[in-house]
């Protein structure tokens, strides 16, 4: 089983389309930052005050992260950071449906909705990081002599 | 899975830092420290309700409308437009109710569906990109009045940013919605 979760070419497919995921995700954000921070607060976990700090830095990670990882530049580590944001978005997503809320998740453009298919991509996507972070993946990256 | 925790610091801090150097010279950029989105009240006081029953009165018209030819009072006042949209309580609302001003439901078609105010209109605030026809079929000089289920939700202020983006003139927010107004045993209707 884990010759197929090892296999460079899943692995190298798994990279490219969490690397472009991320990239739309974050481009979108930096484009419309006062509607990511509308979207932040809408989940109202955080207090008003830092909702800012977290619309302009967090696309940015994203981007930078995404970007990376599609060159394969430290794909265990970028995986790792990705893993580490999709986890938290999740565990807001969750609190937010059991406390009932109807929001937007923004995740990406406006009419994306939280509920159990966001749930169910994001997973995928944290599946798919995580086995990134184990196995890494260096088919077709770029890299100095 | 050895990681190497000063990459992941590096590319956090570079992440940092490029996103504060672009939000400096973004004109769209966000101020640091957020305020909480406020809407000012109309004077729903006797002036603003005042205002209502002359326009009534004084023009005889079945809705209420923003025209340079509805006047207040005085015959050469025009009804100004707003320069946001303004929040209005319970019985200046139901007073716009009874001229027959257009509600807009911001909830989802599901909520609409189980009872909304009379005569509203259902464009999701989550989805409202799907409803533009509906949307460009109403008059942006007439007044709107926007809501959603009451205080705790706020899609009826964004929905209400929104229309006033694309045009319209004079953009009511009901704040208590539909729950204050169920409590009032107002007209409601369901589908």
């Amino acid at each position: 089983m884990e010759i197929l979760y090892s296999n460079k070419y899943l692995l190298f497919i798994i990279r490219i389309v969490l690397g472009f995921i991320f990239i739309y995700a974050g481009a979108e954000k930096i484009s419309d930052p006062e509607g990511f921070a509308i979207s932040i607060s809408n989940y109202r976990l955080f207090p008003i005050e830092t909702i800012n700090i977290f619309a302009i830095t967090l696309p940015w990670i994203e981007l930078v992260a995404g970007v990376l990882m599609l060159f394969g530049i430290a794909v265990k580590e970028n995986s790792s950071i990705i893993c580490s944001m999709l986890l938290v978005f999740t565990i807001a997503i969750v609190i937010s449906l059991f406390r009932g809320l109807s929001i937007d998740c923004g995740c990406f453009r406006k009419g994306n909705q939280i509920g159990l298919l966001k749930l169910g991509e994001n997973t995928l996507m944290i599946i798919g990081s995580f086995l990134l972070i184990l196995f890494g993946s260096n088919h077709f990256q770029l890299k100095s002599e | 899975m050895k990681l190497n925790y000063s990459k992941i610091l590096s590319i956090t801090f570079i992440s940092f830092l490029l996103s504060l150097m672009y939000n400096h010279f973004n004109p769209n950029g966000l101020s640091f420290v957020r305020e909480e989105r406020k809407l000012d009240w109309e004077n729903d006081s006797v002036t603003s309700l005042n205002k209502i029953d002359s326009i009534i009165s004084d023009a005889s018209l079945s809705q209420v409308k923003l025209s340079d030819s509805v006047v207040i009072g005085k015959k050469d006042e025009p009804l100004e437009s707003l320069k946001k949209p303004t929040a209005i309580k319970l019985d200046f609302t139901y007073k716009l109710f009874k001229q027959g001003i257009q509600f807009i439901d911001a909830r989802s078609k599901e909520e609409f569906a189980e009872g909304h105010i009379e005569g509203a209109i259902n464009i999701p605030f989550y989805g409202s990109e799907n409803y533009l026809s509906v949307i460009n079929s109403l008059n942006k000089k007439e007044i709107v009045i926007t809501y959603c289920s009451g205080a705790d939700c706020d899609i009826s202020i964004l929905s209400g940013d929104e229309l006033f983006k694309m045009g319209f003139k004079r953009v009511y927010v009901f704040i208590g919605g539909f729950d204050e107004w169920t409590k009032s045993n107002y007209p409601i209707s369901k589908i």
